[in-house]
């Protein structure tokens, strides 16, 4: 299977990165070469973006430099301090300007309609510039704060519509303009403000103690336990 | 006439697992949908951030059950960019050839549970036959029918059998002839492409604007895919093409197309998994030892400080994608995840087939959702 070649990802990522930091750099925005540490060991963009300049910069990413794909969103809660092991405090994961982290993954596709009963086969040896698939990875910071919220990027990618309602289900991080905001995974009559990947949450076998202690639970109380009957 | 809402689901034969689809109908005619998801949420994400890194390879394999092979290596790639493993070249072909296999074999369930939806009951029985063929193959590898557990972070969890090619060989052999009797059947029953043609139709632009991958897309007549754009394994030492098919209308690709990518793609990985056979290093034919340095490289346990790692992969429905940040906690030997956050296909896909569906009648409803390859395990987590 022919694929792209090492130097066309690092071309297309250098060039990448070059126009983002000199169109953006001004206004905040950081722009990097990561590589990922495995296999191939290819290169991709990642962004450091403040959530007030996301839309501007999703809509730039979309229409200037053909993103046209949003693959993932995933929340990340970083608290000040929460207990991971159950009674064993002092795990503090996150910072004052560190509460919470939305990453966004990105891919350019390149993709274009072809016309009827034919096909668009791309020799992936041939590509050059902005045809070279590339992955980007955006990370916004948001401060500890009980209300997170970022912009909703749901009229940009039609694809970030339902990763964003995951995201608010699951992780409880708002999105500003987002229409139909809705639970999607978690039932639809959970009690507001209930988000299972917040971690003050445990889940019931956290830690192995409790685990090999109490395997199956039955050395918890009845809820009654302390009435008279 | 009055307009009326009418669920379809948990239980339907259209959903192809636990959902509801709530149809507006306008006497036959769709007009508006809404699906509804979560029935089985299992909380994955949740549950493996209690969970070391290796022990969260057999959650991942019962992400979906008809596809464990490729969601497993999913994972296993992320971590490895997380934990900066290194992997043996031999290992990375066993890996290629099982994923092949389970590809085959996820289509040709797809196959047997898509034909009785549009009326034809016979493929059921012979796709049902011929998977058990591949998954015969697999559980020589892992050691059983459905759940493998069988890549390893650095590596694989044993090396190819002794006969397994020749077994394999022989195998895809009978196959291909039974894919054109498959075909013969298919391609000649005036029922199934009644349903088929000119249903379901939409764009390939469309399709990724909205996260849709994979086949799908392919089906629309661009040959996009993961295992050339951002390439993984040793794909690009191999034989073979990614399968495309012709979109048949204006509109776009219908879901007599994307059965038809699918049969491209089955046959295409049957030639890849025979290139795989000839190049091995060390032979097919050989059988090291478990954690033998030629399929197996210790990986570190513990992830470098502020580490992430992400990994798109070509799965049997699309792109599957896991980010992980490691750093959670730390317990005897090993380190649990702080996130792992899982992306799956078809949570993307069913909302746009549901969009898909408005304007086609009642009656096309199982045929189109049905042509998207849904399954419900991925998608609810």
């Amino acid at each position: 299977m022919q694929s792209i070649s090492f130097e066309q990802n690092i071309s297309a990522v250098e060039s990448a990165v070059e126009q983002i930091n000199e169109r953006f750099e001004l206004v905040g925005i950081k722009c990097e070469i990561r590589k990922h540490k495995a296999g191939r060991k290819f290169s991709f963009v990642h962004i450091d973006c403040p959530p007030n300049h996301w839309v501007s910069l999703a809509k730039w990413l979309k229409f200037e430099q053909n993103v046209d794909y949003l693959s993932m969103i995933t929340g990340i809660h970083f608290p000040l301090e929460f207990e991971f092991f159950s009674g064993k405090p002092g795990y503090k994961p996150g910072t004052p300007e560190k509460g919470w982290e939305v990453i966004v993954h990105l891919t350019r596709k390149g993709i274009r309609n072809p016309n009827v009963g034919e096909q668009i086969i791309t020799n992936a040896a041939k590509l050059t510039g902005m045809g070279i698939p590339l992955e980007y990875q955006v990370s916004i910071v948001l401060p500890q704060t009980d209300e997170p919220s970022v912009p909703s990027v749901q009229s940009i990618w039609e694809g970030a519509d339902w990763n964003e309602k995951e995201t608010w289900d699951l992780v409880g991080i708002a999105f500003e303009g987002h229409e139909n905001m809705m639970r999607v995974l978690n039932p639809h009559d959970s009690p507001e403000g209930f988000h299972p990947l917040q971690k003050q949450h445990k889940i019931r076998y956290h830690d192995h103690n409790e685990m090999y202690d109490d395997a199956q639970g039955f050395m918890r109380k009845p809820l009654d336990s302390d009435k008279k009957k | 006439m009055a307009e009326m809402w009418i669920t379809m689901g948990p239980q339907h034969p259209m959903t192809h697992g636990l959902w509801t689809l709530r149809v507006k109908v306008d006497g036959e005619t769709v007009v508006d949908t809404v699906p509804e998801l979560g029935y089985i949420h299992r909380g994955v994400e949740k549950i493996c951030e209690a969970r070391d890194y290796t022990q969260i390879t057999p959650y991942c394999d019962r992400l979906c059950y008809a596809s464990a092979m490729t969601w497993a290596q999913s994972y296993i790639y992320a971590a490895e960019d997380l934990l900066e493993a290194e992997v043996p070249e031999r290992a990375e072909y066993i890996r290629l050839i099982a994923v092949e296999m389970q590809r085959i074999a996820s289509h040709l369930m797809w196959l047997g549970a898509y034909t009785p939806d549009v009326g034809n009951l016979t493929v059921f029985v012979w796709c049902l036959r011929d998977r058990e063929l591949f998954l015969d193959l697999l559980q020589e590898l892992g050691g059983s029918r459905m759940h493998y557990n069988f890549p390893r972070i650095g590596g694989v969890k044993r090396d190819l059998p002794i006969g397994f090619a020749t077994r394999a060989k022989a195998k895809i052999e009978m196959f291909l002839h039974r894919l054109k009797e498959y075909e013969m059947l298919l391609d000649e029953s005036t029922i199934f492409l009644v349903r088929t043609q000119g249903v379901g139709a939409c764009k390939a632009e469309e399709m990724i604007d909205a996260g849709v991958t994979g086949p799908n897309v392919r089906a629309a007549g661009v040959n996009y895919d993961v295992r050339w754009a951002h390439p993984y394994s040793v794909y690009d030492q191999i034989d073979g093409v990614a399968a495309v098919e012709k979109a048949s209308s204006n509109e776009g690709s219908d879901c007599y197309d994307r059965y038809r990518v699918r049969m491209t793609e089955m046959i295409e990985s049957c030639n890849m998994i025979l290139s795989a056979l000839d190049n091995i290093p060390g032979g097919a034919e050989t059988h090291y030892n478990k954690k033998d340095e030629m399929i197996y490289t210790k990986p570190p346990s513990r992830a470098p400080a502020g580490n992430t790692g992400f990994h798109h992969f070509e799965d049997s429905r699309g792109e599957s994608t896991f980010y992980l940040v490691g750093g959670g906690g730390k317990k005897g030997r090993g380190e649990f995840p702080y996130r792992i956050s899982i992306r799956s296909p078809m949570f993307i896909t069913i909302p746009f087939v549901a969009k898909t569906m408005i304007g086609y009648k009642v009656a096309d409803i199982p045929a189109i959702m049905g042509s998207f390859d849904p399954c419900i395990g991925e998608t609810d987590r």
